[in-house]
C-alpha cells in the first residue's frame, strides 16, 4: 500500500499531521523544514542561552558554599531546598516546553532529528541537580544547530558539552600518570571514552578492543567542567600525556593546551565504520527496523561523498523510493505518540500554557503564576489546585514517564529502545489506551469521530478502523479508538 | 414553594460552603480526569439529575414485558421470566434481577420506568447523532448548546453562575451560555465490556496489537486497572457519591453519564455489569443525598435509542428505536411503568425490528423540570426544548 506522500512525510519524518499545517510531499519539502528549524528559535531554555549559563552558574555556586559551610558544621537547609525546588521547577518549565515546541512546530522533520540526535547523544537531567537545567542547554546549544552539518562537527560539539562531560563521568576521570592523580589519588575513568567507541561513533562489536576504549578515555583525560562558566575546559594538570596508541594511530599532547581529542574525534568521525553505524541507524528510526540495504548503501555513499555531511545523508535517504514505500513498519516512541496526538487534537498553544500553569500551582510554595492568580482572584482551594495538577501532568510529563519516555531522561547512555518489539507490549498499550481516553475527554468531547480520524491520520487509515470508529458506542470512545488505533501508533 | 422561599444561595455564600465541603473527606483524595460531573447551582430545595447511558441501553432487557405474549419468542436467550430470576415489578413487566438494588425504592414508591421512549431521532441509530440529540433536546441536529444548559436560564429566580474550570470538559446537555461547574471524582473508570469488545474489533486487523491487547486484558490485569471490574464499580460509585455530596450542599442539578450499554454481542454478560453499574449509582446517590435531600430530589435516566426487540445471532441486539427512561427519588411517584406498551407481536415493531416509539423522552424530562422548578411549560416547549408539545396535563407527571 502507498500513501499520500504529505501523509507519509507527516508520519514518518514529522509528529504526524495537525489541521492547518501543510505536510512536505517531497526530500526538498524536508530538508526545507530542516534549514528553517535551524534557523528559527527553539522554546527552551526559557531563560535563552546566555540567561541558562547564569541560573545554572548561580544554582551550582549557591550549592558548593552551602556544602562547604555543611562540611565546617554549618549547614543551610533553606538553600538545599531553594535551589533544588527552582532546579526542578525550571526542568518541568523547559520539558513543557520541549513538548510544546514538538506539537506546534511547522518543522516536522527538525524536531524528529532534534530527537533522534539527542536519544544518539544521550545525557540524563537525573545525573544531578544541575544537570536538570544543563540538559535542555545542551539540546539546543550542542546538538540542534549542528544536526544538518558534519558529523565531525556535531560530534565535537556533542562529546565536548558539559552536559556530556557530566553525564559520562568526564570530569571525575584524570590521567594516572597526571599531576592531578599524584596529588589526590584519584584515576580514570573510562566511562565517556567507552560510549564514545560504543555508541557515539564506530558501534557496538565493531573490532575495537578494550586496551581501544583505555587509549580513547586516556586521550579524553584533561577535559573538565568549569563550573564557574559552565564551559568545557582543559586542564593540563589532569592530562595523561605522552604518546597514547588508539586504533593504530598515535595521539601525542602538546604543552600549550592539547588538541589531541580534537583529533582522535575527527579521526572516529571519518571511521568508516561510524558512517556504517549512523547510517543504519537514521534509516533504522525513520523507515524500518531493518531497513533495505539498497537505501543505507545510498546513505553511506552519501556520507563518503561529503565527508560525513549529515544533510547529504538524509537527502541521500529521503530521495531513495523506498523512503516514501511500505508505511507502518515502526511503532511510534511515547513521546511521538503523545506529541503526535496532541497535534491530530490541534492543541491550542494557549492550553499547553494553561496546563503548566496548573502544575506550577501545586507548588507547595506558590510560584509567580499562583501568586498572578492569588491576586486576580481566580486562584483555586488547594484541593482543586491539586487535582488540576494532577490532570495536567497526567496528561502530558507523567504520561511519559509511565510509559517509559520522560523528558531528557534516557534509561542509559545508549537511549531509549527503538524496535517494535520494545514498545509494542501489552502494558505499554494500556498506557496509551487510558492517556487516550484522558485527553479525549478533555479535547475531543465535541469532535466527530470520522472527521477525526481523517484529521488525524489521512489517508493512513484503514477501512476497517474506519468502520470500527464510525460504530463506536460514544464520541468519547470513537475519538479514544482514533487514538489508540494500530494506524495511529504506527508510524 | 421551596425554590421561592429565599435566594439563600448568593453566590459568595455559596463560594464559602463549597470550599468547607471540599475541605470534606468526600473529596481528599487526588482526582484523576476520567470522571467528570457537571453542576449548577440555584436557589430552591429541589434537586435534578440526569444519567446519561451511553451505548443504546436495552429498555427490553432491564425492564422485561414478560407479560407480552410474544416476548419469549423474539429473545430466547435474553428473556427471563418471575420463574427464572426475573423481579415482578407489576404483573406485566419485571425488573432485570441486576438492578435488585432498585427493588427497595421501587417497593418505596421512589422508581418509576417510561417505557417505549425516544427522543425524535430515526432511521439512522448513530450513536454518536442519537447521544446529540438526546442532549441538545431538538428534534434534530440543529441545537448546539444542551437542553439542561438551557433549562437553567428559565429556572424562576435561577442565579447566573460563574465558570470555574477551564480545562475539565463538560457533557454536552449542559454546555451553553449559562455557567455551570465541572468537577471529577477521585476515580478513574475502567473501560466498560462494550469499550473493550470495540478495541478487541479494532486491533483484529493488526495481529501485532491484537495479540498485545489480548495479553494486556488477560494478565496483565493486577498492573494495569483499566479493565477491572471492581474498579469500575467502585470508580461509579465515587462519581455518584461526589454528585450528591455536591447536590446536598448548594448544587441543584447535575449530569454524568454511565457507558457500556452497546452491547452487540454476548448481552447476558455485559447487560449484568451495566445494570449494576446503574444500580450502584442511583442507590449511592440516594446514600449520598441523605433522605431530606433525596425526597426533594428526581433521577431521570436516559439513553440515545433502543435496541432491537429481537435478539441478534451473537446473542446480543442490535441498535433499536423505542427505549426506556428511569425516574427515582423523593419527588417521583413511583412504583409505575408509564408510557403506552406498544406491543411486541405481528406488525407492532416499527421496521419489524425495533420496539415502536409512542412517547417523547424530552416530554419526561419537560415534566420533571416543570415538576421540580416550575418552569412554565411555554418556556420548556419553547426555550428548552422548541417544537415539543407539553402541557400541565402530560402524563408523565403521574410518574
Amino acid at each position: 500500500m502507498a500513501l499520500a506522500r504529505p501523509t507519509l512525510a507527516a508520519i514518518r519524518y514529522g509528529y504526524g499531521l495537525r489541521p492547518g499545517q501543510d505536510s512536505p510531499s517531497d526530500a526538498d519539502g524536508l530538508m526545507n523544514q530542516l534549514a528553517k528549524g535551524i534557523a528559527a528559535k527553539d522554546r527552551f531554555p526559557r531563560e535563552g542561552l546566555v540567561g541558562r549559563r547564569e541560573t545554572a552558574t548561580r544554582v551550582i555556586s549557591l550549592r558548593a558554599a552551602e556544602a562547604k559551610a555543611a562540611k565546617e558544621g554549618k549547614p543551610n537547609e533553606n538553600i538545599r531546598k531553594e535551589t533544588q525546588r527552582e532546579a526542578q521547577r525550571i526542568y518541568r518549565v523547559d520539558a513543557m516546553s520541549r513538548l510544546a515546541q514538538a506539537i506546534h512546530s511547522p518543522f516536522g522533520f527538525y524536531e524528529r532529528l532534534g530527537s533522534f540526535w539527542m536519544d544518539h547523544f544521550s545525557t540524563s537531567a537525573l545525573k544531578s541537580l544541575p544537570m536538570r537545567m544543563i540538559v535542555p542547554l545542551y539540546e539546543t546549544e550542542a546538538i540542534r544547530p549542528r544536526m544538518a552539518g558534519s558529523f565531525s562537527d556535531l560530534l565535537k560539539s556533542a562529546i565536548l558539552h558539559p552536559a556530556m562531560l557530566i553525564y559520562l563521568d568526564q570530569d571525575q576521570s584524570v590521567g594516572p600518570d597526571s599531576r592531578a592523580a599524584q596529588e589526590s589519588g584519584r584515576g580514570l575513568n573510562e566511562n565517556l571514552g567507552r560510549e564514545l567507541l560504543e555508541l557515539h561513533t564506530l558501534g557496538a562489536e565493531s573490532g575495537y578492543t578494550q586496551e581501544d576504549v583505555r587509549a580513547a578515555a586516556l586521550i579524553l583525560t584533561g577535559l573538565t567542567v568549569d563550573n564557574r562558566a559552565l564551559q568545557m575546559v582543559y586542564r593540563p594538570r589532569r592530562a595523561q600525556g605522552g604518546t597514547i596508541t588508539l586504533l593504530g594511530r598515535e595521539y601525542q599532547d602538546d604543552e600549550a593546551g592539547s588538541q589531541d581529542h580534537m583529533r582522535m574525534l575527527e579521526d572516529l568521525a571519518a571511521d568508516p565504520r561510524t558512517a556504517a553505524h549512523i547510517c543504519r541507524k537514521l534509516a533504522a528510526h525513520f523507515i524500518s527496523d531493518s531497513p533495505p540495504a539498497e537505501i543505507t548503501d545510498v546513505m553511506i555513499a552519501a556520507w563518503k561523498e561529503s565527508d560525513g555531511n549529515l544533510g547529504d545523508v538524509y537527502r541521500a535517504m529521503l530521495d531513495h523510493p523506498l523512503a516514501w514505500e511500505n508505511p507502518g513498519q515502526k511503532i511510534k516512541q511515547p513521546f511521538e505518540f503523545v506529541v503526535s496526538g496532541f497535534r491530530a487534537l490541534n492543541l491550542p498553544d494557549t492550553n499547553m500554557a494553561a496546563l503548566l500553569a496548573d502544575m506550577e500551582a501545586d507548588d507547595d510554595d506558590v510560584g509567580p503564576v499562583g501568586k498572578a492568580m492569588q491576586m486576580a482572584g481566580t486562584a483555586k482551594s488547594a484541593e482543586q489546585r491539586r487535582r488540576r495538577a494532577n490532570e495536567a501532568n497526567a496528561l502530558t510529563l507523567g504520561a511519559l514517564q509511565k510509559m517509559g519516555q520522560p523528558i531528557w531522561q534516557p534509561p542509559s547512555p545508549a537511549g531509549v529502545p527503538d524496535t517494535t518489539a520494545a514498545w509494542l507490549t501489552p502494558a505499554q498499550l494500556s498506557e496509551r489506551i487510558d492517556w487516550s481516553r484522558r485527553v479525549a475527554k478533555i479535547l475531543g468531547q465535541r469532535l466527530e469521530p470520522a472527521d477525526f480520524l481523517h484529521a488525524a491520520l489521512g489517508d493512513a487509515a484503514s477501512p476497517e478502523t474506519a468502520r470500527v470508529i464510525a460504530q463506536a458506542p460514544s464520541r468519547l470512545h470513537g475519538i479514544t479508538m482514533v487514538l489508540s488505533s494500530p494506524e495511529f501508533n504506527r508510524r | 414553594m421551596s425554590q421561592n422561599e429565599s435566594a439563600r444561595n448568593k453566590s459568595s455564600n455559596f463560594r464559602f460552603s463549597r470550599r468547607g465541603f471540599l475541605a470534606g473527606a468526600c473529596c481528599a483524595a487526588a482526582a484523576p480526569v476520567l470522571t467528570p460531573v457537571t453542576f449548577a447551582a440555584m436557589p430552591g430545595d429541589n434537586r435534578f439529575v440526569t444519567i446519561i447511558l451511553r451505548g443504546a441501553m436495552d429498555g427490553l432487557d432491564l425492564v422485561q414485558p414478560y407479560g407480552d405474549p410474544a416476548f419469549a419468542a423474539l429473545r430466547p436467550k435474553l428473556a427471563l421470566t418471575p420463574d427464572t430470576g426475573l423481579l415482578d415489578l407489576d404483573g406485566v413487566f419485571g425488573l432485570n434481577p441486576a438492578a435488585s438494588a432498585l427493588m427497595p425504592l421501587w417497593k418505596a414508591g421512589h422508581l418509576s420506568f417510561v417505557h417505549a421512549v425516544s427522543t425524535p431521532y430515526r432511521d439512522q441509530r448513530s450513536h454518536f447523532d442519537g447521544q446529540d440529540i438526546l442532549e441538545t433536546g431538538g428534534a434534530d441536529k440543529s441545537q448546539k448548546s444542551g437542553w439542561l444548559n438551557r433549562a437553567l436560564a428559565v429556572i424562576p429566580r435561577s442565579d447566573a453562575r460563574k465558570a470555574i474550570d477551564i480545562n475539565t470538559s463538560m457533557e454536552l446537555i449542559l454546555t451553553g451560555p449559562n455557567q455551570v461547574d465541572s468537577w471529577s471524582s477521585q476515580s478513574d473508570f475502567s473501560l466498560a465490556d462494550d469499550e473493550i469488545a470495540f478495541l478487541d474489533r479494532l486491533y483484529s486487523h493488526d495481529p501485532l496489537f491484537a495479540k498485545a491487547f489480548d495479553e494486556a486484558r488477560t494478565t496483565d490485569k493486577a498492573a494495569d486497572l483499566l479493565y477491572a471490574d471492581a474498579k469500575r464499580g467502585s470508580g461509579i460509585a465515587d462519581m455518584a457519591r461526589l454528585a450528591g455530596g455536591m447536590l446536598r450542599e448548594q448544587y441543584r442539578v447535575a449530569s454524568f453519564s454511565i457507558n457500556g450499554w452497546d452491547t452487540h454481542v454476548g448481552q447476558a454478560g455485559q447487560f449484568k455489569k451495566a445494570a449494576g453499574d446503574l444500580a450502584t449509582a442511583i442507590t449511592t446517590l440516594k446514600e449520598a443525598l441523605g433522605d431530606e435531600a433525596w425526597n426533594k430530589t428526581v433521577v431521570l435516566a436516559m439513553t440515545e435509542f433502543g435496541r432491537t426487540a429481537r435478539q441478534n445471532g451473537t446473542n446480543g441486539t442490535d441498535h433499536g428505536t423505542g427505549g426506556l427512561a428511569v425516574l427515582a427519588g423523593g419527588g417521583v411517584a413511583g412504583g409505575k411503568v408509564l408510557g403506552t406498551w406498544p406491543g411486541l407481536g405481528e406488525g407492532k415493531l416499527l421496521d419489524d425490528r425495533d420496539l415502536m416509539p409512542t412517547g417523547d423522552v424530552r416530554e419526561v424530562a419537560a415534566a420533571m423540570l416543570y415538576r421540580q422548578f416550575d418552569i412554565k411549560p411555554s418556556s420548556l416547549t419553547s426555550r428548552v426544548f422548541p417544537g415539543l408539545g407539553f402541557d400541565e396535563g402530560s402524563v408523565f407527571l403521574k410518574g
